[in-house]
């Protein structure tokens, strides 16, 4: 276990980067619409395999892949929302019920149609950047496209009108169409966003690790975590917990045992749970 | 008292839908006889075990809805009793030579502190912060599992223990252990059937209503929940103990402790009705015995290549879901309801006509929409 310290930290931040991306899209579907989607690591999965059968069973570039990764989840997670979710949304059981199972179904469905081995998706970018002893450009990428996404989101939802409206109707739905803004039309948009964010995600998942038909599980699982940690329905809070889980979870696995991965954030989610159930920016949930 | 007792307990005197449960219990507790004249040979006997099989997720069922059902409380992890009763019936068998009787008692010692320990956080946890934490203590057991392949066997689970009874052959092995099955399933369904209609299942009946509305009558909900997760835990704890030590099952993560296991009982007891613990036992039958038949279809779907067999699952959620919105009471009340109203003896509903699966979502839309809409 004599890894050295420095490429640990740089593959935490770079993991960290994933899971933000990940677990914004999850907490904007909760904290937006209040639907605790169980698909999303589902979408994730979409994400690497689009990529996949646009770059290499296709013949596509990567970079084409790369935009296959965004457009189909988000379609994908439109349809979803659209075809079900929007008709139960007040049901919370049924919407859990209902996204688990189509959870199930699309992993059934890559593991008929692809097979169980792994697939392997090229990078985005190639060699290496002489920063701190040579880090992968592609992991260097990732990093700066999360920061670059987030930025981006951050702006989007403080600025711009539909930012301030979908910022409106997560506060308060009844209030938010009492000004005009159509709920449905809100949440929609999240839901597209998040399902673009997600295979962005899992397209570099992908091509960091490989894709296969069950890679979904284990960011949704870490999502749940780091969303809780980060107070349900704050982006900043869920940004701030990904990096908290993300170099838990790295630093566990290279220094206390590979097989553990997943097993402490899971300790830290229930402890939060227990102790502080509101997380680190979370709203109170007022009775 | 003993009066009533007798007249409660003669099938003469009972309601008509209780004299009608009564003969399918009957029914199912003769399977073997029927089967025998129904099919020729082994054919019978693979489709007693499938039965045996059906009547352990029956019961898994029943102990999901004896606190879910009842409660409100979600829990989207029961798998984890399951999987504590059967492994560490199993693990003590198979490590210590603890035979199986006493192994199948310690099992579920231990799945009742596990329900013990996830109950107590469930006292200050509302809605779906429960369902997630209940979620997760599976999925933290099977990394545990993983982690600790060496003894849990991992993904692949633990050898067989040694079988419950001693049998010979193929056809005497069948018998025995539809049996043991069917005698466990009599035993869980009439405690559970007890404790759920007595003052203390009105009581957590009252908490899925309204909690707040017990603690004001003086009661301690907590109490209450927590002696339902204990209940719950413990008989499925059994179930699943009982279950490994049969040869239609082996202690894997598979059988005891994926997701899909703790789904496939939501989907059970919803599906046969809600907080009935009967319609949970019929759902859970169903359940097995539809997804057993449907993975023997040999057909491809078309366009996808892939084997009707292969999605069993798939189907069998998108079916669950058609009913779900059909009769979101479960088959069992709409039975129950259409059969009064075909012999006329349509009466008031006690509890305001609402179904436990209406109230419980209920509750969590107050928890979702908390301080946003009002």
């Amino acid at each position: 276990m004599a890894l050295p310290l420095i490429d640990v930290v740089a593959n935490a931040v770079m993991m960290s980067a994933l899971y933000a991306l990940v677990a914004i899209g999850f907490t904007l579907i909760f904290g937006v619409g209040g639907v605790l989607n169980l698909a999303h690591g589902a979408t994730v999965t979409i994400g690497a395999f689009s990529a996949y059968y646009a770059s290499e069973v296709f013949g596509f570039s990567i970079w084409v892949g790369a935009l296959a990764a965004i457009l189909v989840p988000g379609l994908f997670s439109a349809a979803l929302y659209k075809g079900m979710i929007q008709r139960v949304e007040d049901d919370p059981i049924t919407v859990m019920i209902l996204t688990l199972v189509t959870a199930i179904a699309v992993e059934e469905i890559i593991k008929q149609g692809f097979g169980t081995q792994p697939a392997v998706i090229s990078s985005l970018l190639t060699g290496q950047v002489s920063i701190a002893g040579g880090i992968q450009a592609n992991s260097l990428l990732v990093f700066a496209l999360s920061w670059v996404i987030i930025g981006l989101l951050f702006f989007a939802i403080n600025y711009t009108k539909t930012g301030k409206a979908i910022l409106a109707t997560s506060m308060s739905t009844k209030g938010a169409s009492l000004v005009g803004i159509e709920s449905d039309r809100m949440y929609l948009y999240t839901w597209v966003l998040a399902g673009a964010f997600a295979g962005l995600a899992g397209l570099f998942l992908g091509s960091i690790q490989t894709a296969s038909w069950s890679m979904g599980r284990a960011p949704l699982v870490l999502s749940f975590s780091i969303v809780v940690l980060g107070g349900i329905g704050s982006i900043r809070g869920s940004v701030i917990g990904a990096y908290i889980i993300g170099f838990l979870e790295t630093f566990t696995m290279s220094y206390v045992d590979s097989s553990l991965s997943g097993l402490a954030s899971l300790v830290v989610l229930v402890l939060i749970l227990l102790a502080k159930p509101e997380g680190l920016f979370g709203r109170e949930f007022t009775e | 008292m003993s009066d009533t007792l007798t007249s409660k307990l003669n099938p003469l005197s009972l309601p008509l839908r209780q004299q009608l449960g009564l003969l399918a219990l009957a029914l199912l507790g003769l399977t073997p006889f029927w089967m025998e004249l129904l099919y020729a040979g082994d054919q019978g006997l693979l489709h007693i075990r499938t039965i045996t099989i059906a009547m352990f997720i029956g019961m898994f069922a029943m102990s999901w809805d004896s606190v879910s059902g009842y409660t409100g409380q979600i829990s989207f992890g029961h798998a984890l009793f399951f999987a504590i009763g059967g492994y560490g019936s199993a693990l003590l068998n198979l490590g210590w030579g603890v035979p199986p009787v006493a192994a199948v008692a310690l099992g579920t010692v231990l799945a009742a502190v596990a329900g013990l320990l996830i109950g107590v956080p469930a006292l200050r946890l509302e809605g779906p912060y429960l369902s997630l934490v209940t979620l997760v203590a599976p999925l933290i057991l099977l990394q545990v599992f993983i982690w600790r392949s060496d003894v849990f066997g991992g993904e692949l689970g633990v050898s067989n223990p040694d079988p419950l009874v001693a049998t010979s052959g193929f056809a005497q092995e069948t018998y025995v252990y539809f049996y043991v099955g069917f005698a466990l399933f009599v035993l869980i369904l009439a405690v559970l059937l007890a404790v759920t209609r007595s003052d203390a299942g009105s009581i957590l009946t009252a908490i899925r209503e309204d909690e707040d509305a017990v603690a004001a009558s003086g009661l301690n909900p907590a109490k209450f929940k927590t002696f339902a997760f204990v209940l719950s835990a413990s008989v499925g704890g059994l179930a699943g103990a009982v279950f490994v030590h049969t040869p239609m099952a082996s202690p894997t993560p598979s059988q005891l402790l994926a997701q899909t296991v703790s789904i496939e009982v939501i989907i059970a007891s919803v599906l046969g009705g809600m907080g009935t613990i009967v319609g949970a036992a019929l759902g859970g039958m169903f359940l097995s015995v539809f997804r057993s038949q449907l993975s023997n279809v040999n057909a491809t779907v078309p366009g996808l290549g892939v084997s009707v067999g292969d999605l069993d699952l798939v189907i069998f959620a998108v079916v669950t879901l058609f009913i779900l919105f059909a009769l979101p009471g479960g088959v069992l009340r709409w039975g129950i309801v259409t059969g009064r109203s075909l012999i006329g003896a349509d009466g008031a509903a006690a509890d305001g006509g609402r179904t436990p699966v209406e109230q419980t979502l209920e509750r969590f839309r107050e928890f979702f929409r908390g301080g946003r809409d009002d």
